[in-house]
């Protein structure tokens, strides 16, 4: 078998396809609004999730008088940072996501913004999870202070679980991430070696 | 005859193209229909700036394929569009266990090539001519004309290898 062997698979699976027989009203009905939706809902676990980070940056900002040592009060400023920093980071993939494509253009060169933007897109990802590594830290250090101003030798047990428990999930989903990319990398990289 | 009338007919002339470009650019039949969906709408929608450098079955086939593409981008965050008429999308599947059992291995022969070769593929198996596949993909024609010989060399490989 050849490649001129699969046309005949290909002229098969046409001939099917046309028995499908889209009508006037079909056809209609895919062209109004309602089937660009897809975007709309990918944008509500972006929003959520950044207006989560700018909300816990602003509890910390508000309570920082309860920080009382300069440790303390440095780890609060690095916590609103990363917090801010990861909140904007999920408004550029978001971004990323919802870029236009004009679709007028030649196949290759949207392959080529499609690989471009999915290079960048794993990327953001990355800095983010590397953030939230140090975010548990920073976070777990500064909850005792910030819900009760209890030391955190006090509840060190539960501190070390939690701390634990933090790391290993965290663990378990850059695994995850690097592993599912990894390959996606890979190729997008190749695809725009061919392209050049 | 009017706009959306010339557009209608447009479509049905191509829609087996469309149909195949979803069937191998998704993985199931709910991702196929959202695409044939997506193609059709997004087509439409750049109906406008058709600027009647290429036919009207060039830009269309390059619009199905950058869809396609595009797709494959929302679709990472596996979410789905809102539930349309059962009538539009319920068409006839194939129950041809022979033509199902040819489409698995076309299917494994194309899913090995990358997006580029893909496309190129795609449009030479549907007759395309290496200008055309040219003004399609945006490449030149001897470079077309290289990637299939590159690709056929292959794909002839690795079927051997399999037998």
């Amino acid at each position: 078998m050849e490649l001129d062997d699969l046309k005949s698979t290909w002229q098969n699976e046409g001939n099917t396809a046309t028995q499908n027989n889209l009508t006037t009203l079909m056809i209609n009905n895919m062209t109004q609004e309602k089937y660009n939706s897809k975007i709309k809902k990918i944008r509500l676990p972006e929003i959520i999730g950044s207006s989560i980070c700018v909300i816990a940056a602003g509890f910390i900002a508000l309570n920082f008088n309860r920080l009382d040592t300069i440790v303390l009060q440095g780890i609060g400023v690095a916590s609103i940072i990363i917090l801010l920093i990861i909140s904007v980071l999920s408004v550029l993939i978001l971004q990323r996501l919802n870029l236009k494509i004009d679709l007028n253009k030649p196949y290759a060169e949207t392959l080529k913004i499609f690989a471009t933007q999915r290079l960048a897109f794993y990327k953001l990802q990355k800095v983010n999870i590397i953030l939230c590594y140090l975010l548990l830290v920073t976070i777990i250090v500064l909850l005792p202070k910030l819900f009760g101003n209890k030391d955190i030798t006090e509840y060190k047990y539960f501190w070390l679980s939690t701390f634990t428990t933090g790391y290993i999930v965290l663990f378990f989903l850059s695994k995850f991430v690097s592993k599912y990319y990894r390959k996606t990398l890979q190729q997008s990289e190749e695809l725009l070696k061919e392209l050049a | 005859m009017d706009k959306k009338e010339r557009f209608i007919a447009a479509i049905k002339e191509n829609e087996g193209f469309i149909y195949k470009i979803a069937a191998v650019y998704t993985n199931n039949t709910e991702d196929k229909n959202d695409l044939v969906q997506e193609i059709i709408y997004q087509l439409w929608k750049s109906l406008d700036s058709f600027n009647q450098q290429s036919s009207l079955n060039t830009w269309m086939y390059r619009v199905a394929l950058n869809v396609a593409i595009f797709q494959l981008k929302v679709s990472k965050k596996s979410i789905s569009i809102i539930p349309i008429d059962e009538q539009i999308t319920n068409y006839q599947e194939k129950d041809d266990s022979d033509n199902d059992e040819r489409w698995k291995i076309f299917r494994e022969q194309i899913d090995t090539l990358n997006l580029l070769d893909k496309g190129i593929v795609l449009l030479y198996l549907d007759n395309k001519s290496y200008e055309e596949i040219a003004a399609i993909v945006g490449i030149t024609k001897t470079n077309v004309a290289t990637k299939l010989s590159r690709i056929k060399e292959k794909i002839k490989t690795k079927i051997h290898k399999n037998l």
